[in-house]
């Protein structure tokens, strides 16, 4: 393992005050909340503000560590899903430095959470959470900078929304600047991180991007498969072996030294059974993108990696994918695999029958989708329309929905996409006879209808 | 729905120094206290590192050694009885003693690597060379991650670097009750995070519940004209 830190002699205490660099107001230390490599995270109070103080240990109160805190300061936070540094704080007296970062609201849980069990996102929240992953990840390589070292441990999720924070930013740094100090945690470092071959950079992020998606998905690391069951202590070679040197995939079809086992023949789930449940139930597009990330790229750093772009869509795809069986359950329609391989034609057809439901094995049956341009969403009662369904000018943004399914006032048997936008859509039955949707009013779900929303034109299928 | 990722014991030893000089100045009273206040920050640690599952034991030494805590105890069962003092400094005879229990079985084929925590004011009385060997024999020995913690300045702390062994991690020199609790804490936490998952700090997750809402299925109505079809 790597040397542990020194000890930190230079805890704070519940009171103490420090100064702002910027404001000079004064801080005030509330509470202990945890501690890490680098230092201790406590809670602060900030001109009545709750705030949170990272303190760093002596050895990283470091004039490069603070030179790079500076820097993040000024540049500022790439979007708000970063709890950002904020300003510098120091105590009097003291050569002891650290920063203010907003304080994490409580509805955020950490990934960790996660992978243990102890939330459990529906699919939807997580495609949402990997959806503003990608879109955090490319806002902060847009203002220049890469993350030196992130993990499952700076990633919090709202399990009911999928809302990310990520937390811990200070070893953000200049894309491909290297400077000394923390180069990361092996199992979401690029392989050639790891093997020391280079510097933290926009394409070494994407792998570690990967491996959060991965982790998501399938509650287990993508290069931990059998090979594990070798290794007695688990140890920084082993993990830079597993994950630098002699890097494998645990789904590479055409390597299978380290395939994923079952849980019949591996009951401790280390060579990943959790993922071996899982990769069979999602959808070709996200295999293959998981695929490419964990083959080619870990060969190819420039060329062999996953996009941000590619992910959003993905994950984007991956929400208008799901449908519930009899028992609520979520699983995903398979547009490229199985419903929809050939070219599809509007609601006419036979189509192959849909996989029993993952979890309890009752029938799925099939829902309507509304084929919008090259793409689909699948129509469950819950289904949104977003601003980037209806036009593709538009980013993804889940904030405020311009559709939704309804139920009819009077009849609840008949379904309709109730109009939430501010501009009036309007609709074509089989027979050719026209209607305007006005905002407010909804349209009967029904087979061959067409909808034109602005640019884009829906279609009712099967 | 899946279950937790794939785990791995995390075993955590305190060795503790149980010596006559360790009633002086109230110094074991100190060091049980600061090992039961280190608990809920432990459980802190291990609830962020889903791929460790600790498991803390303690051993004491004084005349001779003994099991303070024998059974490998998750952190959530884990309290701390206090240790009472009298006697010699028998260093070795601790070591043998964790070797013995580092021998596969009763350890486990596959674990992340133990820690020891060595807590002492004084020097060994007795052969503590080979008790540091017997351990040094133990795969599980060798592979340990060993902290010492020099309690007052008569420590010998030659003998504590010897334990430790990794010339990059230095003993933490506690002179006094409140460098010895930030030394047990920074053993209890940031060590014991460095050996789950080489990382850095994260902020507290708080429990809250979390509910789903149930949607139903949607159903295609049958075919009409657009003028009915809008409501």
């Amino acid at each position: 393992m790597s040397p542990p830190p020194r000890p930190a002699f230079n805890s704070l205490g519940s009171g103490d005050r420090l100064i702002s660099s910027t404001s000079g107001s004064p801080c005030v230390v509330r509470e202990f909340i945890g501690a890490g490599g680098q230092g201790e995270v406590y809670s602060a109070s900030l001109d009545g503000e709750e705030v949170a103080v990272k303190w760093y240990y002596p050895n990283w109160c470091t004039p490069s560590q603070r030179r790079s805190l500076e820097v993040l300061i000024s540049k500022g936070t790439p979007s708000e899903r970063f709890l950002w540094p904020s300003d510098l704080v120091s105590q009097p007296g003291s050569p002891s430095f650290g920063y203010l970062m907003p304080l994490r609201q409580k509805r955020f849980r950490g990934m960790t959470d996660l992978l243990k069990g102890r939330i459990d996102p529906t699919f939807r929240a997580r495609a949402t959470a990997g959806l503003q992953l990608a879109h955090s990840f490319l806002q902060l390589h847009a203002h220049g900078l890469c993350y030196r070292d992130i993990s499952a441990g700076n990633v919090f999720l709202d399990p009911t929304t999928g809302d990310i924070a990520i937390c811990d930013n200070d070893n953000v740094g200049v894309d491909a600047e290297g400077i000394g100090g923390v180069m990361g945690t092996p199992d979401f470092m690029a392989p050639e991180l790891v093997r020391g071959q280079s510097l933290p950079n926009t394409q070494s992020d994407l792998f570690s991007l990967s491996v959060l998606l991965f982790y998501l998905f399938h509650v287990h690391h993508p290069l931990y498969g059998k090979r594990l069951l070798q290794i007695r202590s688990l140890d920084l070679k082993a993990r830079i072996k597993l994950c630098g040197e002699e890097p494998v995939f645990i789904f590479d079809e055409s390597n299978t030294v380290n395939e994923a086992l079952p849980w019949e023949k591996d009951p401790t789930g280390e060579a990943g059974a959790n993922a071996f449940d899982l990769w069979k139930i999602y959808p070709e597009f996200l295999r293959e993108k998981f695929t490419k990330a964990f083959t080619v790229g870990l060969k190819d750093p420039k060329n062999g990696r996953v996009r941000e772009t590619e992910w959003r869509m993905v994950m984007s795809q991956l929400r208008d994918d799901i449908t519930y069986c009899p028992n609520r359950h979520e699983n995903f329609v398979d547009r490229s695999a199985r419903l929809w391989g050939t070219p599809p034609t509007e609601g006419a057809g036979e189509l192959p029958p849909t996989d029993p439901c993952w979890v309890c094995s009752a029938t799925v049956s099939r829902p309507p989708r509304l084929r919008l341009g090259k793409t689909w969403v699948i129509l469950n009662a819950d289904t949104q329309l977003f601003p980037h369904h209806i036009d593709p000018t538009r980013l993804y943004d889940y904030s405020q929905p311009v559709a939704s399914i309804v139920q009819h006032p009077q009849d609840p048997s008949r379904w309709g996409i109730k109009n939430l936008s501010n501009r009036a859509w309007s609709t074509t039955a089989p027979d050719g006879s026209q209607a305007s949707v006005e905002p407010g009013r909804s349209v009967s779900i029904t087979l061959g209808r067409r909808i034109r929303f602005g640019t884009v034109e829906g279609a009712i299928a099967a | 729905m899946p279950r937790a990722v794939a785990s791995r014991p995390l075993h955590f030893i305190w060795l503790v120094d149980a010596s006559g000089s360790m009633r002086d100045d109230g110094k074991i009273q100190a060091v049980n206290n600061s090992i039961r206040d280190t608990i809920p920050l432990m459980r802190q640690v291990a609830d962020d590192n889903p791929n460790a599952r600790v498991l803390v034991r303690a051993v004491a030494f004084s005349s001779g050694a003994r099991w303070h805590l024998e059974k490998p105890t998750p952190l959530d069962d884990f309290s701390w009885q206090d240790v009472s003092a009298g006697g010699l400094t028998d260093l070795g005879k601790a070591l043998r003693l964790v070797a013995s229990q580092l021998a596969i079985p009763p350890m486990e084929e596959r674990a992340l690597p133990p820690v020891l925590v060595l807590l002492s004011d004084g020097q060994p009385t007795d052969d503590y060379k080979g008790g540091l060997e017997a351990l040094l024999e133990e795969p599980w020995g060798r592979s340990s991650v060993r902290i010492g913690i020099a309690i007052g300045r008569d420590v010998d702390l030659e003998v504590l670097q010897e334990f430790i062994g990794d010339p990059t991690i230095r003993p933490l020199q506690a002179n006094n009750p409140e460098a010895l609790v930030r030394s047990i804490r920074w053993a209890s936490t940031a060590v014991l995070k460095a050996v789950s998952q080489p990382s850095r700090g994260r902020l507290r997750s708080e429990e809250t519940s979390v509910t789903v809402p149930l949607p139903t299925p949607v159903t295609v109505s049958p075919s009409g004209p657009s003028s009915e079809a809008v409501w």
